[in-house]
């Protein structure tokens, strides 16, 4: 921490004003976008990195962006190098040039002092639509990258302080809503301009060679930070899979997610040696965004935050073998993978549970839902509807799950019912949580949430990508699954009928979709909650008083408690379930004893 | 309110409850006692008999009494409001639990989200809808209402909420929610979504009406205990009472909407320091208060007090960024903007795992407290740090009431952070001192630099316990020119509440496109507004001649989420008032943001507010007769960093600076903080008391 240049103070001193930079970078991206993706979704990330591309301070962060920006900026100066000018700006977005799926743009700003090239000022958004065939770009079923909107590899869209008019007619020729993604790449741009200003103004007062010492300190203790935190962890080989239900092309056919976790001393390693080949659905991964579901699982149970650089990156290696659904090739699509990545951080999450039993969550609802609804006005212009939104914690060794609460991968925020009426053609008729769905355990897995919404205008299309339909989030510990998620639509005038997790469809004046999140998964034997938790959840409708007899074991109206009927009952049903131990992960409800 | 009268400023907080009290002439008494948690009303009862008794005065004297408390906020956070219902649209009972569904941070499975003010079954739904139009689609069911209310009733809640949904645009089934409940249970506390904020977004609109209902009879309570003991020693003079957004109210109008003061307590410093800032002649200050656990930055450009949208109670600090929203209890009425970071005295210095030094978030609190106090604080803190630099009185503070043991600090910094870093226990101290300056530098960036404004054009205004230990060291770093210290700095919130205006902030959704604006609708909107709000001063017994409406509108460009605030021009409104508006906005959106869209980007009107005054006509400008001390100067040596070392540094009161200036480095010691002026820097007295610390020397 030490050096001749500078003490440890200076040191700390010089880390917060470079962090301060990085957040007023996502605080300008945040304030002067156009799109309800990255003002309330807050779908994008804001870095900082030095002369040589390494990634030195983040700003605010997206989890599963965290190990994508260097990798794309490696590809931008793979390619440039040595002929990177000030005034240049670089974007790309496809995922086999350093990219992850097309939707999200990166932009990139070389800063320069003196004439010297010292940092590099980047930026992730989740555009609303970058072309493709459906509104939104995010559609699950598409079989090849080609069908799924404009591909950038890294390109110079500033050259020496001019723009590329060319690149912005094509970009914004062939996206549906131009005005929102010319608004967006202008917000990435104004933050990188704000990076340029005030880390300039660094260099002016530390000058040029101490701050490139002090960046190189940045990721020597982020690196030091991050092993002293993995040492604390128990060493041990811990594997586990979870699933996808299916790529919505080869109908119910489960994806398999495998990761071994290796954890020795001060260092880890996750293996998705296993997991499934790439698939023809939308939802292969590349490298980077395995990567990031991996370092947001580890984050998640360490004791302290670490700062996030490539210094704490160097201390985690992550390992996906070519071709799997983990680190695809071309030409696979991969627009819906933000599912893949839920389920990758689900899938950490199970065998980190045996590493440290009392730090990890049973499963979740398995990560967002996409609803998007795209059409044309009166005026022919189109618009698009978009909502990435999940629900439902797992169960915890300490506490129940959170009941509508964003999964740990994303931290996206709910649009407001009042909000999406007054904007779009669309009439939500409900947006409640739902009982009777939380896996029952010692701590009660998270309730889903239920929305409908039903269509007002002429015809659009809905897209829609969702899981754990078929195979329910699971349990730990001998908590016991969490209900799977549904998607009803009620064309009008007709009834009710169950449709797939993934679809793509039209939609006509007067019908109703709803859709309801899996739910989270319990923690712990159902028949160890306490009788008090189980009448409150009762009393507040989280679970009915029959499936407190079926599930807990328990005679409660919700009010008051029947405790020698209640004590009766749970040595029955633990005498016909017959547990010898509580199994570790369970996916289907036990039977148990009901009356 | 005769000029020969008294006024007070009541200000209560976690640990002391201060008294300001300024006679007719400007002069300004003050007294600081210990709060009293079970009743927060005692203190003041007991302080002012006390106050009273020492300068011959009597409740008699009182003009008005004016207070800012954290009765409200204290409730929430201790979850000790009314057993609360809510009353909603069929298909969203759960708007209040679902929240946003955000987390205030990321990888942290030990999260839990506050836990509603009203549990699930006590919220109950109604048939009835109201589209965005304000159509109504589905009429209200009023046996729907009758068959809730009955089981809320049977529940023995204290109070209700009504929130439906799209009720800020047709408050037609509001209203009539509202007239049953009145009918079957005439005495319940009620608080309807229309009247509180009508305004769009569920989720906000419940939370605030939930948080009214939910304080009200807290805050009746204790304003009907405050008043008796008030009475109790005959003082029977209005009460007024300090509201989020800075302006006072009356105590009958805060009972009935307490949405407005639950902020109450950190509002008046900043009110203080527009005062000073616009009697010492500074257009544009930045303030800051720093105490024991936190510090806080607000921003006062010409006269007008930054204000922020929304907040959330329990979730002010700021935890690295202020984008990770989710914390607290949402509430959405006006509010002083201000940036919190967990800095203060009590900030503790340790080294993490990667060898750096931090200084906060954990703090020592009062309790133990600082190491120097003696009382069990075996960590250090930021106040060791200033005792080993010399910055504080080695010995005592507070004229003598707390000892203090600098050897203490020492041996706890040198062992726990100097000896690790291999430094010496000055430069260690000196280094917290200034990462601890880091840290509340972002606030004063957060509500500066962060919002398109330059901290090098403002002043500084410094106050609280520690503000002034830093503020110059500080201002330095920032590029500012001058920092104030005003007089009673330790206790400058009660002094802020005497300088304050009784205020009203109205505001409606208005969401219209500006190139197709309907001219005779927005002035009707207007007018609505306006009446509505000299109605309101005018009842409070304001004349005409004292009300002060601000208008201001805020816009965007379609499609963004965020909208910014321009002033709106006195007088009619016009076609070219109407037009200036999107001309206005362009404009500061260029200054906050650094760009505005071309000519052709659609400009959306999204809601008008209005600001109305009722200017309190009693004397307020007092003169400062200090009188020159007569004591000499002592000294202590200081540590001003490795380029100047330790220095002999003066060590003087308020009194040595009447009649000539000091150069740095000085302290400056009072009873109730300490001003550490550094070389280079220069101090003196202006004509109003206050220290002015010259930056450049």
């Amino acid at each position: 921490m030490s050096s001749p240049a500078f003490d440890p103070f200076e040191f700390e001193l010089f880390r917060n004003s470079l962090l301060s930079v990085a957040d007023e970078m996502a605080l300008t991206v945040h304030r002067t976008t156009y799109s309800t993706v990255l003002r309330d979704n807050l779908d994008y990330s804001t870095a900082f990195f030095d002369g040589q591309g390494r990634m030195i301070a983040q700003g605010f962060s997206l989890p599963s962006h965290l190990g994508s920006i260097p990798t794309a900026l490696g590809a931008v100066i793979e390619r440039f190098k040595g002929d990177i000018h000030e005034g240049d700006v670089y974007a790309l977005n496809d995922p086999f040039h350093g990219g992850m799926h097309l939707p999200d743009i990166f932009i990139f700003k070389p800063i320069f002092v003196d004439g010297e090239l010292v940092a590099f000022a980047g930026t992730i958004s989740h555009h609303t639509d970058v072309g493709g065939r459906v509104a939104g770009s995010n559609a699950p079923d598409s079989i090849e990258i080609y069908q799924e909107g404009v591909r950038i590899k890294p390109i110079r869209i500033y050259d020496r302080g001019v723009k590329n008019e060319t690149f912005f007619e094509m970009l914004l020729m062939n996206v549906r809503v131009p005005d929102m993604v010319a608004g967006d790449i202008r917000a990435q741009l104004s933050a990188c301009h704000v990076a340029e200003v005030a880390f300039t103004d660094l260099c002016r007062s530390y000058g040029v060679e101490k701050v490139k010492l002090l960046g190189e300190a940045m990721l020597d203790h982020s690196e030091r930070m991050t092993r002293a935190e993995i040492a604390k962890l128990p060493d041990g080989v811990f594997a586990f899979e979870d699933y996808l239900d299916d790529d919505g092309i080869d109908v119910g056919k489960p994806i398999v997610l495998k990761v071994t976790v290796t954890k020795k001393g001060e260092s880890i390693l996750f293996d998705w040696t296993g997991s499934s080949p790439q698939v023809r659905g939308a939802l292969n991964c590349t490298l980077s965004f395995t990567k990031s579901a991996a370092y947001c699982g580890l984050f998640s149970v360490m004791e302290n935050r670490v700062p996030n650089n490539d210094g704490a990156f160097r201390a985690i290696d992550v390992v996906a073998p070519l071709g799997t659904i983990t680190n695809c090739v071309h030409p696979a699509s991969v627009a819906a993978r933000g599912l893949t990545g839920f389920r990758m951080v689900d899938t950490v999450f199970g065998a980190l549970a045996q590493m440290v039993p009392g730090k990890v969550t049973a499963a979740g609802d398995g990560g967002n839902t996409n609803i998007s609804i795209g059409g044309y006005d009166k005026d022919r212009k189109p618009y698009i509807f978009c909502d990435f939104t999940c629900c439902a914690w797992g169960g915890r060794a300490f506490a129940d799950g959170i009941d509508g609460n964003s999964h740990m991968f994303a931290n996206m925020a709910g649009q407001s019912s009042e909000v999406i009426e007054a904007e779009n053609p669309l009439f939500v008729e409900c947006y409640e949580l739902v009982g009777d769905r939380g896996g029952a355990g010692k701590f009660r897995g998270g309730a889903p949430y239920r929305r409908a919404y039903r269509f007002l205008g002429e015809e659009a299309v809905i897209s829609i990508r969702s899981d754990r339909r078929d195979i329910k989030p699971y349990g730990l510990y001998g908590g016991y699954p969490g209900g799977v998620s549904q998607n009803i639509m009620t064309r009008a005038g007709g009834e009710p009928e169950l449709y797939p997790a993934k679809f793509y469809n039209q939609i006509r004046k007067g019908d109703l979709f709803v859709h309801e999140t899996a739910a989270g998964g319990g923690w712990g034997d159902p028949l160890e909650r306490e009788p008090e938790r189980v009448a409150r959840d009762v009393l507040n409708q989280f679970v009915s008083p029959e499936n407190a007899r079926i599930l807990y074991g328990v005679v409660t109206d919700g009010r008051t408690i029947d405790l020698p009927a209640t004590e009766a009952l749970r040595a029955r049903i633990a005498l016909e379930r017959g547990w010898a131990e509580a199994p570790y992960a369970l996916r289907d409800t036990p039977k148990a004893a009901a009356e | 309110m005769s000029d020969s009268k008294i006024r007070i400023g009541v200000d209560i907080g976690g640990t002391f409850t201060d008294i300001s009290i300024m006679d007719a002439a400007g002069g300004i008494i003050t007294k600081k006692v210990s709060s009293t948690p079970n009743n927060y009303a005692r203190a003041i009862g007991e302080g002012l008999a006390a106050a009273f008794g020492e300068n011959g005065l009597g409740g008699a004297d009182v003009a008005e009494l004016l207070h800012g408390t954290t009765v409200a906020s204290n409730a929430i956070l201790e979850l000790k409001g009314a057993r609360t219902g809510l009353i909603t649209t069929k298909g969203f009972r759960d708007v209040l639990e679902l929240r946003l569904l955000r987390m205030p941070r990321l990888y942290d499975l030990l999260w839990e989200k506050p836990p509603t003010l009203v549990d699930r079954h006590l919220r109950l739904e109604v048939d009835e809808r109201i589209d965005a139009r304000g159509n109504i689609v589905t009429p209200l069911n009023e046996a729907d209402v009758v068959a809730v209310l009955d089981q809320l009733l049977a529940e023995k809640v204290e109070a209700i909420s009504v929130c439906l949904l799209h009720s800020y645009v047709n408050d037609a089934h509001e209203k009539q929610i509202h007239d049953i409940i009145r009918r079957r249970a005439p005495e319940m506390v009620l608080s309807i979504s229309s009247e509180v904020l009508p305004e769009i977004k569920e989720y906000e609109r419940t939370s605030t009406t939930v948080i009214n209902s939910y304080v009200k009879p807290v805050v009746g309570r204790y304003l009907n205990n405050l008043t008796a003991d008030l009475k109790g020693i005959d003082i029977g003079a209005p009460l007024l009472l300090m509201q989020s957004n800075g302006g006072l109210t009356p105590a009958e109008v805060a009972a009935e909407m307490p949405v407005h003061i639950i902020e109450s307590g950190p509002a008046a410093g900043v009110i203080g320091a527009r005062v000073l800032a616009r009697r010492a002649g500074f257009d544009k200050v930045i303030s800051f208060d720093m105490g024991g656990t936190t510090a806080k930055a607000a921003l006062v450009e010409n006269g007008e007090v930054t204000r922020a949208e929304e907040y959330s109670v329990g979730g002010g600090i700021m935890i690295g960024s202020r984008l990770m929203s989710g914390a607290g209890y949402v509430l959405k009425v006006p509010a002083i903007d201000l940036a919190e970071v967990g800095a203060g005295g009590g900030s503790i210095i340790a080294i993490d795992a990667g060898g750096a030094p931090q200084v906060g978030p954990e703090s020592a609190g009062s309790f133990p407290g600082p190491v120097c106090y003696d009382l069990g604080g075996t960590e250090p803190t930021v106040t060791d740090a200033n005792v080993v630099l010399g910055y504080i009185n080695p010995k005592h503070l507070a004229g003598g009431a707390v000892k203090l043991h600098a050897d203490k600090s020492k041996a706890a910094l040198t062992e726990k952070v100097a000896k690790p870093l291999g430094l010496s226990p000055e430069r260690a101290a000196y280094g917290a001192h200034m990462v601890a300056a880091a840290n509340m530098i972002r606030a004063i960036k957060a509500v500066s630099s962060e919002r398109g404004r330059d901290p090098r054009e403002f002043a500084l205004v410094a106050f609280g316990g520690n503000g002034p230990l830093f503020a110059a060291g500080m201002a330095r770093q920032l590029g500012m020119k001058r920092v104030i210290v005003p007089p009673s700095a330790g206790v400058f919130s009660s002094v802020g509440l005497l300088y304050s205006d009784v205020e009203y902030n109205l505001s409606r959704t208005y969401r219209q496109h500006t190139r197709s604006l309907d001219l005779p609708a927005l002035v009707a909107a207007w007018n609505a507004l306006e009446t509505q709000a000299t109605d309101k001063l005018a009842a409070d017994g304001f004349r005409p001649d004292q009300i002060r409406l601000r208008r201001f509108a805020k816009l965007h460009y379609k499609g963004q989420a965020y909208e910014l605030s321009v002033p709106v021009p006195d007088g009619a409104i016009t076609e070219r008032i109407a037009a200036q508006l999107e001309d206005a906005f362009g404009e500061e959106h260029e200054r906050t943001y650094g760009h505005r869209a071309g000519p052709n980007e659609p400009v959306e009107l999204v809601s008008l507010n209005l600001t109305a005054s009722g200017e309190l006509d009693t004397l307020r400008d007092g003169g400062a007769d200090l009188a020159p001390a007569t004591e000499a100067a002592s000294e202590r040596d200081a540590y001003f960093g490795p380029e100047h070392g330790w220095m002999a540094t003066p060590v003087i009161s308020r009194a040595h600076l009447v009649g000539r200036d000091w150069k740095g480095p000085v302290v400056i010691e009072e009873y109730d903080c300490t001003c550490v002026v550094p070389p280079g820097m220069t101090a003196s007295l202006d004509t109003l008391g206050n220290i002015a610390i010259d930056v450049a020397g």
